[in-house]
């Protein structure tokens, strides 16, 4: 044929095609007016002059695995043809959204990296009807969802909303030891042997134990003027003391152990498996629910002294200083962020 | 601790198509997701969108309870969010005037409110307060038997652009200077109005809906306004009201809105547009208006005809046309002015893009089967004319099928529908 024989016939043989390569490394080639429906495609088209060929296929989000890809390529070829009617595309994508849970999700996260936003609406719709009107139980099971809160944070948070004072306090003055934990934590992986605790002897640290008990006796009987929470939480924190008597650790290792543990039993009944970071994010949000002008008015002198006897303990294990260990907790509730605490090495 | 098997599958996905999920579930379920899982504690607290109906109220038979139930759910949700909220809506009949909605609103004016419903039940009206005034970046706002109150200094909201206010109590002053107010205001519904005389100042208007016993209205500038739908009640003293004015309503409601589109007039509307002393030509020509279906239009009374055929003759891209009427057989039966029809009636318009018309409600009264006759002679493109006859005419049935055969019909695929119920 001649050439202006083939310059005559290409355009209508020949359709223009996209290289796409997925993240698995797979490359395809799709026709033009189907893949241009995802606007992310578009714009590499456009705007970089990708896909025209092999060598310059668009590389794919790492959400778009090939199956995905070839469930996105049959929505957009269905779609993009204009002269179909409401009723038409409606029942397409009644009959496109059935497939399992795992599948939708992949299906919303892919649609979404390739910014086609109608089928992520589309997606979007179908899981809400999927979680509508369903017991937390079952929608767990439906999507894998790890079951990782208390038994006190399940309450409906709306029936949750503490209005005690002290538990407050005591919320927020735990979560501030949990997190002296975890950056000493941290500190005691970096450098093995430095550390204020291993000034102290086992004398000190048993004396330490003893005071705490003498303390504790004193929390109990006061306890019968708390309410039940309370209550609990003063018998896991003595219990825990006790326990601690009995190891016989190094010094270091039993420091840890003693305050992870104690503060493990004292926080209401955190789950074993609770990550510590993620309750302490849990409380800090909290933190701005409650009303902080007031906490201080509330609160029974004797606890307030007792809880400040333990923070003061505890701040003596981490070798800060006390007044700038009490301007933090005081100014907890100005801030939004943890104060971020600055330790040294030395001892009090 | 990630077994494939059974990873997360949703909790990771980005936090705007968590919140596209979650704005799609009634508001209970959404927050309910806050106990699945840590990291689901608190998605739905940075919703922009909340929506409380009757869906999130505990039925039981206990008035008190139902109330209090759902005035502790809203509190408390309001008091665990984080966040702006754009859009806040409040459906339901349990609650009437009540002083917590007064905290909500002052809640709401502090955290960006952009849309905001409040429907409330029959009872006692509630009192708008003035927090609401301070609403800045308020784009929609829809009152349902409230009371409507600004303060004086309040100059308007800036940034509003749909306006419903159903069954409001308000003064007409108040209104006007509210619609004035609000230079983005696109969309304007007023219903179950008293006696309100209005002038309507929108320069971007698009879409009016008005419904109730208006004394007058005046469309002063208007000039972007697409869509209307307009329905007049009216009371003896407006009916008197009116038979003393001379002001040509015609011309002052649809004398400037050249790109009305469509149409839509219910009971007194066109007995409105009568009213008042013909000023001859029309100065503007309905270019854009495609659909027009006015109901209750009375075939007895020659001003409404003459109102009628003036409002289809200036429009010549009319496409639909719906018209119902309501005449009293036994008055009508020997009409006046039935030469009208041969002698002054317009005879050289044509409807050239007129496909459908639907006549409902009619009695077969002379002026009724002129107007019908003379469609028909002057519509080239007509392809469907559906006649319904009037519920309450048996025996005139007939005549009116022998007269309807007789007509001629300018468009050679027109079809005559006569539609028995």
């Amino acid at each position: 044929m001649s050439e202006i024989d083939m310059a005559v016939i290409k355009p209508e043989i020949m359709k223009s095609y996209i290289w796409l390569q997925t993240v698995d490394g797979s490359i395809q080639q799709v026709e033009q007016e189907i893949a241009m429906y995802c606007p992310m495609i578009c714009h590499e088209v456009i705007q970089k002059g990708m896909g025209s060929s092999k060598n310059y296929a668009i590389s794919l989000p790492q959400q778009v695995n090939p199956a995905m890809l070839s469930l996105i390529l049959d929505y957009c070829r269905f779609h993009q043809v204009p002269g179909r009617s409401n009723k038409e595309r409606k029942s397409f994508d009644e009959k496109f959204t059935r497939m399992d849970t795992k599948r939708l999700c992949e299906l919303t996260s892919a649609a979404d990296s390739l910014q086609l936003k109608p089928l992520v609406d589309l997606t979007s719709r179908a899981l809400a009807r999927i979680i509508e009107g369903k017991a937390p139980e079952e929608i767990r099971e439906i999507f894998h969802l790890p079951d990782d809160l208390t038994e006190e944070e399940k309450l409906e948070p709306l029936k949750n909303a503490t209005d005690d004072p002290r538990i407050r306090l005591l919320n927020r003055l735990y979560a501030k030891k949990r997190k002296e934990l975890k950056e000493r934590e941290k500190l005691k992986n970096v450098e093995v042997d430095e550390e204020l605790v291993d000034d102290r002897s086992v004398d000190d640290l048993l004396s330490f134990i003893n005071g705490d008990d003498g303390d504790s006796k004193g929390i109990k009987t006061s306890k019968s003027k708390k309410k039940n929470r309370r209550r609990k939480d003063l018998q896991k924190s003595t219990s825990a003391h006790e326990a601690t008597k009995n190891h016989n650790k190094e010094s270091n290792g039993l420091n840890s152990v003693c305050r992870s543990a104690e503060v493990r039993q004292i926080l209401p009944s955190v789950g074993a498996t609770t990550n510590l970071q993620d309750v302490e994010d849990d409380i800090f949000p909290n933190k701005n629910e409650f009303d902080d002008g007031d906490i201080d008015d509330e609160i029974d002198p004797t606890l307030k002294e007792k809880i400040d006897r333990e923070v003061e303990d505890f701040a003596r294990r981490l070798n800060s200083d006390w007044p700038e260990r009490m301007q933090e907790i005081l100014s907890l509730g100005q801030e939004k962020k943890p104060v971020h605490l600055s330790l040294n090495g030395k001892g009090s | 601790m990630d077994d494939v098997m059974s990873r997360d599958l949703i909790s990771d996905l980005p936090q705007s198509i968590i919140e596209s999920i979650l704005t799609r579930l009634p508001i209970r379920d959404a927050v309910r997701t806050s106990i699945l899982s840590s990291k689901w504690r608190y998605k739905w607290a940075t919703l922009t969108q909340l929506v409380f109906d009757e869906k999130c109220v505990i039925l039981s038979n206990d008035r008190c309870k139902v109330e209090d139930g759902l005035v502790n759910f809203i509190t408390r949700t309001l008091f665990l969010h984080q966040g702006p909220i754009h859009k806040f809506q409040l459906t339901t009949t349990h609650l009437q005037c009540c002083p917590d909605i007064d905290q909500w609103l002052l809640f709401l004016s502090r955290n960006d409110i952009k849309e905001l419903v409040l429907e409330l039940g029959e009872g006692e009206w509630f009192r708008v307060p003035s927090c609401l005034f301070n609403c800045k970046k308020l784009t929609r706002l829809d009152l349902f038997r409230c009371e409507f109150d600004p303060p004086p200094t309040f100059k308007g909201f800036l940034c509003l652009k749909s306006l419903n206010l159903h069954q409001v109590l308000v003064s007409p002053e108040a209104i006007e200077s509210l619609i004035s107010g609000c230079p983005l205001l696109e969309s304007l519904a007023l219903s179950y109005f008293d006696s309100l005389a209005l002038t309507i100042r929108a320069p971007n208007l698009k879409f009016l809906c008005l419904e109730g016993e208006f004394k007058d209205i005046c469309l002063e500038n208007t000039p972007l306004l697409v869509a209307m739908s307009v329905a007049m009640y009216m009371t003896d003293d407006i009916a008197e009201h009116f038979e003393q004015s001379s002001t040509c309503n015609f011309n002052r409601f649809l004398g400037g809105v050249p790109r009305l589109e469509r149409l839509i007039g219910h009971i007194y509307f066109t007995k409105f547009l009568s009213i008042g002393d013909d000023l001859g030509r029309l100065p503007i020509t309905y270019a854009h208006l495609k659909v027009v279906e006015l109901n209750q239009v009375s075939f007895e009374d020659m001003k409404e005809i003459l109102v009628v055929l003036r409002l289809i003759t200036n429009s010549p891209n009319l496409r639909e046309l719906q018209i119902s009427g309501s005449s009293n057989t036994l008055a009508a039966i020997d009409a006046p002015d039935l030469d009208f029809w041969e002698d002054e009636c317009p005879s050289n318009c044509t409807f050239k893009q007129l496909r459908v018309v639907r006549m409902t409600d009619m009695s077969g009264v002379p002026h009724e089967m002129e107007f019908i006759k003379f469609l028909l002679a002057n519509s080239p493109a007509l392809e469907t004319m559906s006649i319904s006859p009037c519920v309450y005419v048996m025996d005139g049935r007939l005549n009116m099928l022998i007269e309807l055969l007789r007509f001629r019909r300018a468009s050679a695929q027109a079809e005559i529908l006569f539609i028995q119920d």
